[in-house]
Order: structure tokens, then sequence, then C-alpha cells
């Protein structure tokens, strides 16, 4: 569960209006913590996009020769972050690896809020028995730890990349679904939804077109905070040796895995790929986290 | 009192039931299937009928799922095919270590974490303050396995001044009748083991507890901050109360209350997080036994373990909202 | 006397006591010296016939003791519980003369009845431990049960006939054909001599086999009570926690028998499951164990630069390789087979992944073992385009798929990092014509397995000699139609039993040097490397003499400076 779901549950859902968004912006651009962010995700998407243009070489081009000696040789001149143990570049495989995880956390990200923003939609909507059933389910799937939630569904879909994706997704549903849900019921109550409701308005135009759009901030909050977990969970999942079943993918967390073996002869190759996955994590949380200090009316007034 | 927690009793029917239903079809839906998973590729038309058979795996599904409730209430939980032993005499053997770990690493979370959060509400705006939520992102930001590997590489490695693997020296031979390594030498006034389990935990419990500690800190502090503009705390300086007491009386015991609710999420936390600590520290837990038991298509051990510490973790949150009904009496008639 | 001088009086007498009670406790607590050592995983089970993973051979070479032996650092074959030995004319009755005054641990005498009783206990074994998972050895040597269940082979392929006692000293073992290999085959671990008594009291058989061949047993023998005649005896055994020996009191060698008989120096053998590798450097590193085996090459110039520990050679006696299973086409094609020799780089992965201390090999068997072939072995160095144009020559469209199968989560002594060999091994084919799909799984427990039933198309895998002839080598992987290899070729079948049954050295010699030569014709395999695995000691650690074939004498350790 993440930082803003918790205090999420301290402040309340709340009811932004429009005026809030000028605000926001505004005390975004001063928030020195969502600059360093700004930066931060900057860097991690550009390496990303850019990797085959920038990336000196292949990710997957060995050089036996460099490792005769052992393994291996720390950063040069020839490869700033030196090679891995098949003198593979480390900064290419670092730059290629930046693609892995953001269509990683993107499509995690997707899956769980797409599902999770509809199965709380309707639960919200529909309310009763429906809304009972659905929370029990998500209840059911928070009853099982994070992380062996998504071993658990890696194992019945087996080993790779894309079965992490979904099985990191499919974890962070019960967040989104329950999140829209407390959002809705909250909503449901207000002056202008009960005077939409008078008028006439069908219920299912006032979702749409008031309930849900004064829902996005907190879900554009926790899809960001969702986005740096999901970077840091699939790479757990890949460390654990449940990632693609193919050694020579250049992703971080799979980079990971072996190098404790190496720990006393080559550090960096420990180390490079872990402050990766820790800035392209750390970017996203701050940028979610100074989103939602920027959203929150309540602290509108406060310093 | 009384309704209350009969009411989050009831509660709990439904999602163990949820969860058993979850396990069984998971299981069946693992590839290859139980019987499969045993054969291996030894498997022949004929075996696998028969196996199928002996595992009743040729009944209807209600009856299939009726004998699994059964023996799983029983306490037979199948035997490991990696240790060849019951998976209920691993899992006795191997909780105490999952459970010293969490305990250590909430401990380490808790002390810090508490402590943090307040400091930095009472010096709210000022370079602490914001160092301290920068922390706590940070914190969150690095994954446990990595911040294992770098504790491991820092101070057992280069500095030696804490073991790296294991809960416990192997030279020193100490009894475990409790199977908590600290506990035993405290309780078998055997002095130098306990100290000695202590430092194996000290490193393991840093890394685990890193991530809560930073949500503690976060929520403390946000939590304290909102409880000092409160108007009795207001009341309560105005009236001369000097700081000390306020912060103890006042601010602290109802700022708190919102860190306990947490408290029995982020044990789930713990247990993900346990997964990876103790396969960096190769610590004999639970964590670690169920990472090799992916790892070796162990059904039965990760069928009986998930369903174990799902059980084990729906408990705990009982106890916490239990808990927290009694610290704050207006969620007992809410 | 006044009750105050009384009362001094008791407080002198107690404390005097007290003092004394503390001196005597001081001078009981003698040191006891221990060797701890660090192992990748628990034993199986310390019963011999029942194993053959290296962590369960290890204490079992321990606390069993075999007819014959071998001398420490080598595959010499020299006596142990069997003083002497001959065979009869015709071949097939080897009689034994027994060492006498020997007593098992639990105080049972060794005799030609305990003999007997062993071999006939593993000649007639139940059905399911007759699972050659269950037990290799005496189905690869032996190759036979008394009464076979479906699926195993009986009395007439076997070639274990019987054992007759002749005296309480003399134990004749009866074969049903000519072997140059059995002497060699007594050596190993896994035919030590158990005590009868133990073997019965502790229903040593009793158990189920599970359908993936792990036994599990119901009675206490290989957990508790393993009982032999070896230097050391079983003390206490936790799983996942430690492993135990003490010294064997009643042992019959002392100080001065010959060094594979030694009686043990240090008092205690405590054998430690660490599975990780780096964990178990580190352990050694912080003195928590002090030794292990199998240390990786990356850590070597660790060890070596460290002045506290010892890097101690294992003599190679090992082999890995690409295996190809020919029936999965087009391996089938012998060009498509040289293909692959071709597109293998593997002087590549020789010189980057074992640390300098990797030899290339241009054939099966390693330079140490007789039947080595010096000339007229095909060589195949790495050449992408020749490999390409044999593709051509084949007839397919480049590229070609294949199913490459590697393990994941092991270290072995001929191939200490199987992912860095198969992503090097990957990208040479990649560039010879050949489009790779990998396929990983965890060496435990199914990558054997899977290998042996025939489910992979390329794999990686190797072997460590279990006795010092050819035919462990040559007779075990190629000598008939296996699944794992999928071809049936009668001429190399043919040549491989007559080089087996030869018993004259230097006809036996030629004719294993003109089979190994046949092999890398035929090309099942491509070998590429034998290696020089290395254990790591505390630098204070004395006498140990590491074995080829993974026999170790700890009872030669002692403590030094």
């Amino acid at each position: 569960m993440s930082i803003a779901e918790l205090e999420g549950q301290l402040v309340g859902p709340t009811v932004p209006t429009g005026g809030l968004w000028h605000e926001a912006w505004r005390r975004l651009r001063r928030d020195r913590g969502a600059i360093v962010g700004f930066i931060f995700v900057c860097c991690f998407v550009l390496a990303a996009v850019l990797a085959p243009i920038i990336a000196p070489y292949g990710p997957l081009d060995q050089d036996l020769a460099l490792i005769t000696k052992g393994c291996c040789p720390g950063p040069s001149s020839a490869h700033w972050f030196g090679v891995d143990q098949l003198g593979r570049d480390e900064l290419s495989r670092i730059l290629w690896g930046a693609r892995y995880s953001l269509i990683i956390g993107v499509v995690s990200v997707t899956v769980g809020l797409s599902i999770g923003v509809t199965l709380g939609s309707i639960a919200g909507y529909f309310g009763g028995a429906v809304d009972n059933i659905i929370m029990r389910l998500m209840d059911i799937m928070l009853a099982i730890p994070g992380l062996l939630l998504a071993i658990g569904i890696v194992a019945v879909l087996g080993p790779g990349l894309f079965q992490i994706m979904i099985a990191v997704g499919v974890t962070s549903i019960p967040i989104f679904a329950r999140l829209i849900r407390g959002s809705i019921l909250s909503q449901r109550e207000a002056d202008f939804v009960l005077a939409a409701r008078s008028v006439g308005v069908p219920r299912r135009s006032i979702l749409g077109s008031h309930i849900l759009p004064n829902s996005i901030s907190p879900v554009i909050v926790q899809g960001t905070l969702s986005l740096a977990t999901a970077i840091i969970d699939v790479a757990g999942l890949a460390f654990l040796g449940l990632g693609d079943p193919d050694p020579s993918r250049p992703e971080w967390g799979a980079m990971l895995t072996n190098t404790n073996e190496y720990l006393q002869s080559a550090p960096f190759l420990a180390i490079i790929p872990g402050i990766a996955i820790v800035i392209s994590a750390l970017g996203f949380n701050l940028i979610g986290d100074a989103l939602r200090e920027a959203l929150d009316p309540k602290l509108r007034g406060r310093a | 009192m009384l309704r209350f927690i009969v009411r989050r009793l009831l509660l709990l029917v439904p999602i163990l039931i949820g969860l058993s239903i979850l396990i069984f079809f998971w299981i069946h839906a693992l590839p290859g299937g139980p019987a499969q998973a045993l054969l291996g590729e030894r498997a022949t038309p004929e075996a696998v009928a028969q196996i199928r058979h002996d595992l009743g795996l040729d009944k209807p599904i209600y009856e299939q799922y009726w004998a699994y409730v059964r023996t799983t209430a029983e306490g037979n939980l199948g035997v490991s095919i990696s240790s060849r032993r019951p998976v209920t005499t691993e899992i006795r053997e191997r909780f105490p270590a999952t459970v010293e770990l969490t305990i250590a690493a909430m401990i380490f979370a808790l002390s810090l974490g508490i402590p943090l959060g307040f400091y930095a509400a009472k010096r709210h705006g000022s370079a602490f303050d914001h160092a301290s939520l920068v922390g706590s992102l940070i914190g969150i930001s690095i994954p446990i396995f990595f911040l294992a590997i770098i504790l491991k590489y820092i101070f057992a490695v280069r500095l030696g001044w804490l073991p790296s693997i294991g809960r416990q020296s192997v030279l020193i031979n100490a009894e475990h009748p409790t199977g908590f390594y600290v506990l035993d030498g405290i309780v078998t006034g055997n002095w130098n083991a306990a100290w000695d389990a202590v430092q194996h935990l000290i490193l393991p419990a840093i890394a685990l507890g890193s991530i809560p500690l930073a949500i503690i800190a976060r929520i403390t502090r946000a939590s304290a901050l909102d409880v000092q503009n409160e108007d009795y705390v207001r009341t309560a300086r105005a009236k001369g109360m000097s700081p000390g007491i306020v912060d103890r009386r006042h601010v602290m015991r109802n700022a708190l209350l919102p860190v306990v609710t947490i408290i029995g999420l982020q044990f789930g936390l713990l247990l993900g997080g346990a997964v990876l600590t103790e396969t960096v520290f190769a610590i004999p837990g639970m964590g670690s036994w169920l990472a090799q038991a992916i790892f070796n298509r162990d059904y039965p051990v990760i069928q009986g373990g998930v369903l174990f510490l799902a059980i084990v973790f729906v408990m705990v949150n009982l106890i916490v909202d239990l808990s927290y009904g009694f610290l704050n009496p207006r969620i007992r008639v809410s | 006397m006044g009750r105050k001088l009384k009362f001094s009086l008791v407080v002198v007498v107690a404390s005097l006591a007290l003092v004394a009670a503390a001196g005597a406790a001081l001078k009981s607590n003698k040191a006891t010296t221990t060797l701890v050592f660090g192992a990748s995983a628990d034993p199986v089970i310390l019963d011999g016939p029942l194993v053959s993973d290296g962590e369960s051979l290890r204490p079992i070479s321990i606390i069993f003791q075999g007819l014959v032996s071998l001398k420490p650092g080598t595959t010499t074959i020299v006596p142990q519980l069997a003083t002497s030995w001959s065979t009869s004319k015709n071949g097939l009755n080897w009689t034994f003369n027994l060492r006498q005054g020997v007593k098992f641990t639990d105080g049972t005498p060794f005799n030609a009845a305990a003999v007997c009783f062993n071999f006939n206990r593993w000649w007639n074994f139940p059905g399911p431990l007759q699972n050659p998972s269950v037990t290799y050895y005496w189905n690869t040597v032996f190759g036979g049960f008394h009464h076979p269940a479906t699926g195993s082979p009986g009395p007439d392929k076997a070639l274990y006939k019987g054992c007759k006692t002749a005296g309480q000293n003399t134990a004749i073992i009866q074969l049903t054909r000519k072997s140059g290999g059995f002497l060699g085959s007594l050596a190993l671990s896994v035919f030590g001599m158990a005590s009868p008594t133990a073997l019965v009291k502790y229903k040593a058989d009793a158990g189920t086999v599970t359908p993936d061949g792990v036994f599990q047993p119901t009675g206490t023998f290989g957990t508790q009570h393993p009982v032999g005649t070896g230097p050391y005896m079983f003390k206490s055994w936790k799983i996942g926690d430690k492993l135990v020996l003490v010294k064997n009191p009643t042992y019959w060698g002392n100080a001065s028998s010959p060094s594979w008989s030694r009686s043990g120096k240090v008092d205690q053998l405590i054998f430690v499951p660490i599975p990780d590798n780096a964990a178990r450097l580190q352990a050694l590193e912080t003195g928590e164990i002090q030794g292990y085996d199998n240390v990786a090459p990356q850590d070597i110039p660790t060890v070596r630069g460290n002045s506290g520990l010892k890097l101690v050679n294992r003599p190679p006696f090992n082999v890995a390789y690409v295996g190809i299973n020919q029936s999965k086409p087009p391996m089938n094609n012998i060009l498509v087979r040289e293909a692959v020799a071709y597109g293998l780089d593997r002087a590549g992965v020789v010189n980057a992944f074992y640390g300098g201390r990797g030899q290339q090999t241009n054939q099966f068997l390693p330079p140490q073992l007789f039947g080595y072939a010096k000339t007229g072995v095909p060589s195949y160095p790495y050449d992408p385009d020749k490999a390409k144009a044999l593709l051509q020559q084949a007839g397919l469209t480049l590229p070609v798929k294949v199913d490459f199968w590697f393990p994941t989560n092991v270290s072995r002594p001929y191939m200490p990092d199987p992912a860095s060999n198969f992503q090097a091994f990957q990208a040479s084919l990649e560039k010879s014509g050949f489009k790779v799909t990998p396929h990983s799984e965890p060496w435990r427990p199914n990558y054997l397995g899977d290998v042996q039933s025939g489910n992979a198309q390329l794999f990686l895998l190797g072997w460590t000699g279990d006795w010092g002839d050819p035919s462990d080598f040559l007779n075990v992987h190629f000598g008939s139609e296996t699944p794992q290899f999928g071809f049936n070729n009668p001429a190399l079948f043919a040549l491989l039993k007559a080089a087996d049954a030869q018993t004259d050295l230097d006809k036996r010699t030629a004719l294993y040097q003109q089979a190994s030569v046949a092999v890398m014709k035929f090309l099942p395999v491509i070998p590429y490397v034998h290696s020089t695995p290395a254990l790591a000691f505390k630098s204070n650690v004395n006498g140990f003499i590491a074995s080829p074939v993974g026999l170790d004498p700890f009872w030669l350790v002692s403590f030094g400076k």
C-alpha cells in the first residue's frame, strides 16, 4: 500500500474544483521536490526512448576478451560504467534497460488502473450487493501480501516479463478500486449531486460528467506512485528469477540477480543497476508526492 | 464492544472461505496441474491416470474442494517434494525465523520512525522537516533486495562488523526451546547465544524495515501535524501547560492512533519483503522457503505456505482492528 | 565452637568445594577441535546406495568404508576393508580377503556375512527403490535387480550374480561377465559397508518413493543412525542447520595407518548447508566456516589475495559439454552437428569463465585418464562461416532454430556459471546461422531429469568421473541408446562394449583411444573444457588432499599455526 493511500485515509477524499488546478500548478512549479523528481523522470524517459541512438554499444554485444583476466573491468574511458561478466557494456545495458522498466511500469499501472477504476466505479455506482461482492473480492486480494500475490500469479502464468507486468498490475487493482469507490461514495452526498438528481439528471451522466472527473486527481497521484512501486516490484520479481528466461535481457532487476556473486570482485555491477532503479522510482515518487500536496485543498493556505 | 468484536469476527469467515477457494483454484491453475507437476516428464498416460486417481483428481471439483478443506482443517498440508518432510513441520521450523525478523524490522521502524515523525512535525517547515520528507521518499524508492545487498557489502564484507548470513553462528551450541533464537538465548541463560542472534538480525531488520520506517515517519508526521492544530491542544498550551506534557499527553496519544492502523497493513509489506531479505541473507525462514519452492515447483509447499501466511496476515489485521477499536471509542460505535 | 565460627567454617568449606568443582569443570572443558565445512546443500540421506549427489556422498564417504578405496588425491585403488583380492580364471568370481578385528560403531562385527548382507540388500531392493533416480549407481554399475519391477532390468541384464561367504573373513562376489571396471567401482562411497544390525533395526529400506524418484524414508537409518566402520561416526543432524560427525572411538585404524585408512585428527566435523556461493565465501572470511568446496572463478583472486585463506586445487577429472539430442531434428544430421561444433566459441568461453583454470579439450576423456587419444582427434575450431556453409549444405534455410537448455540455481565443478556459458554460446551460435531459444530450469529438482528424459535439443551438462576408468566416461554416456542423446549407433556401442570387456591394460587403452576418436567424429556431444575446481580453507587448516572423484579424506585434516 502506498503512502498516498494511507495519508488519504487521514485526509479524506476531497472534491477539487476548477480553481484548484491552477493553484496546484503554481505550487508544483515552486516545489523543489517536484522539480528534482521531474528531472529524474525526464532522464529516465529520455534514456528509454533514445537508448538505440545514444547507447555506445549494443546491449547484447559480448566481448569475451575483456574478461579473460577475470570479472570484471570497472569504469574506463571506453566503458563508462564498466563491463559485465560477459563483456557487455554496462552503460548501454542500463540505457536499454530503462526501456523495459518504462514499458513494464506503464503497462502494469495501466492494467491496475483500468481494471481497478472500472471495478470501483461499478461498486460505487450500483451500491448494495454488487458493491459488497466487489469489495469483499478486493479484501480477499488484499488479504494476500502483495509480493506473494504477484509470485502466485507468475507461478500460474509462467516466468516472463509480460507475465510479471500482469502480476504486478493485478496486485494494484484493489488500491485503485478502493480509491475510486471512496471518492464516488463521498461525492454521492455532495450538494451538487443532490441538486442534479433533484432536477432529474440521470445517475449515469452524473457519474460520467461530474463525479469521475472530480476523482481524477487522486487517481493520477496514485497512478504516479504506483508507477514507482511497479518499477521496484518488477525488479524484485526479476531478482527472484521469475523474469525473462533469457538471461541476456538487460532488465535492471535481472541484472542485479547474479551480482551477489560478484560483490567482492565487481561491486559496481550491483550498485549501478540498483541506483538506476532508485532514481527512476524516486523521480515518480517525488512527482506523485508533490502532486498530492499540490492538489490537496486542505493544505491550501498552509506552507 | 462485544458487538464490535463479533462483527469483526463474522467478517473473517467470508474472507477465509474466499481465500481457500482462491488458493484451491490457483493450485489447479498452475501449469501442468498437480499430477503433471509430480510426474514431470516421466508421465506416461497410465502414470498420469494413476496419480490423478491417487490424488483424487478424477472426482468432481466440489468434492475435491471439500476434501482439500477437510484435510487442511485437520492440519495436513501435504509433504514437500524437495525435502520430503511434512509441510507443517517445515512451517513450524521456519515460521519463528520470519516472525523474529519481522518483529525486529517493526521495532526498528517504530523506534526510529515515530520520533522522527514527531520531531519533523514539531519543526514543521524547517530543514529537518523537508529532509525527513525527502528521506522517507528515498526510503520507499530503494528496492529491499538492493538495500540488503548494499548493507551486506558495507557492514559484513568490507567492514566485518556484523555477520553476513544466517540466524546464528555455527559454533554456538545453543538450545532452541522456542525457535526464536533471541528469546531462546535469554530463556536458557545463554547470553552469548542471545547476543549472537541479535547481531545476525541487525542488518536484515534494517533492510526489511526501511520501507515501514519511511511510511511510519510520514504518517506520524502528518497525524501529529493534524493534532497539533486541534483546538484542544491549543487550549492546553494557552492554559500554560508545559510543551513537554502537552506533547505527551495530548499530541502523541492521539497522533499515534493512525499509526496503529497501519501496523497491520505494514505486516503484509513485511511478509512480502521477507522473501527478498531472507534470500539475500540466507535466513532459513518462510520467505526464502517459499522463494525456493517456486523455483523447485514444490507445489505442496507453495500451496501450504501461501495459505498459512494469508491466514496469519488476516489474523494480525483482525487483532490490529480490534485493538484500534479498544483505543478509539469512536470506531466502536460507528 | 561459637556459631559465628561454625558459620564461617561452613562458608569456607563450601567455597573451597565450589572452587574445586569449578576447577574440575574447567579442566574437563578441554578444547575440542572442530572443522566446520560449508556445503552447498543438506545431504539427501545418509545411506550410500540411495544417493548420487556430492553433498550426501561427502559425509557418507567418511562414515562408511568400502572393500577398497582410493589413494588420496588419485584414482589408484588401494585395500580398505578388504586386504587383498583375486579373480577366478574366468574372471567371474572375485574373492576378497577381509580385514580382521573391524567393528561397526554399534559394536557388531564386520565380517563376510556383513559384506554379503550389504550386497544382497542392494540386489534385492524392492520395486520403488529400483528407480534409477534413487539407486543410480547400482543401476549403472550392476545393471539389474533380483526381483525386478515392471520396467526395471532383471538378473538377465545384471552384472551381479551373487555373494558367498567362505568363513568369517572371506567374501566372494560372483559376476555374470568379465568386467575391467568392476574393482574401481567398488571404491565408490555408495558401496560402503553398513552394519546389518543397524540396517534392520532402523528399517533402512522402509519408506515410499514419490513418482519423481524421491525416496521418503519412514525408518531412521539414513537420518539418525547411519552405522559404518569409518574414522568418524554420526552424532547429530538437523536439516537446514548442521550435520555433526565425531571421531569413532573404536576405529580399527590409527595414526600410523596408510593415509586412506588413518584415524581422524580433529575431534568433530560439522557440515553446514549454505546454498549461496557468495555467502559461503563470506562465511569463510568471517570464520564461521573453515572451508568450502567449489570456489567460484571470480572469487579465486579474492581467496588468493587474503593471507588468512588458502586455495586447494582439486585434480581435474571432469568434462563440460554441449549435449545434442539427435531425436530432435535436424540434430540427427551429422552436418548440422558439425555446424554446431564450428559455431561454438569454446575457446572464448574457456578463457573467460574458468578463471584461467580451465583446460580446453578436444575430446570427452580427460587427459589424466588412460584411453585419452593423443592423435587423430578431429578438431572443430570456431568458424561461423564454415558453420553457415555446412547448414546450407544440409539443405536448411538460415537461421536454423534450436532449443538450448541450461540449468539455473547451481554451480557445477565443470561449469561454475551455466548462465554465462549459455549466453556466450548463444551469441556465437547466432553468428553462425542459428537462432537460439533459451530454456532454463533450476538444477534441483528437474533439470537432470528433464535432460535425461530427452526433452532438450541442445543442453549444457558435464560429468565428474566416479572412478578411474574410461568406461565411467564413455560407456556410461555412449554405451547404449539413451533418451538423453537420442541416437542408435550399433558400431559405437559394440566398440565400447568390447573395450570394457578387455582386461589387458594396453589393449584396453588402445580400444578406448579408438572409441574416443570415434565419439568426436560422430559428435553426440561437443566437449569443451576440463576444469580444475578449487576448495578454499582458512590458512591454518592443514592436511587436506582433494580427490579427483570427490572422495575427500577429511580425516587427514588438522589445525596448524
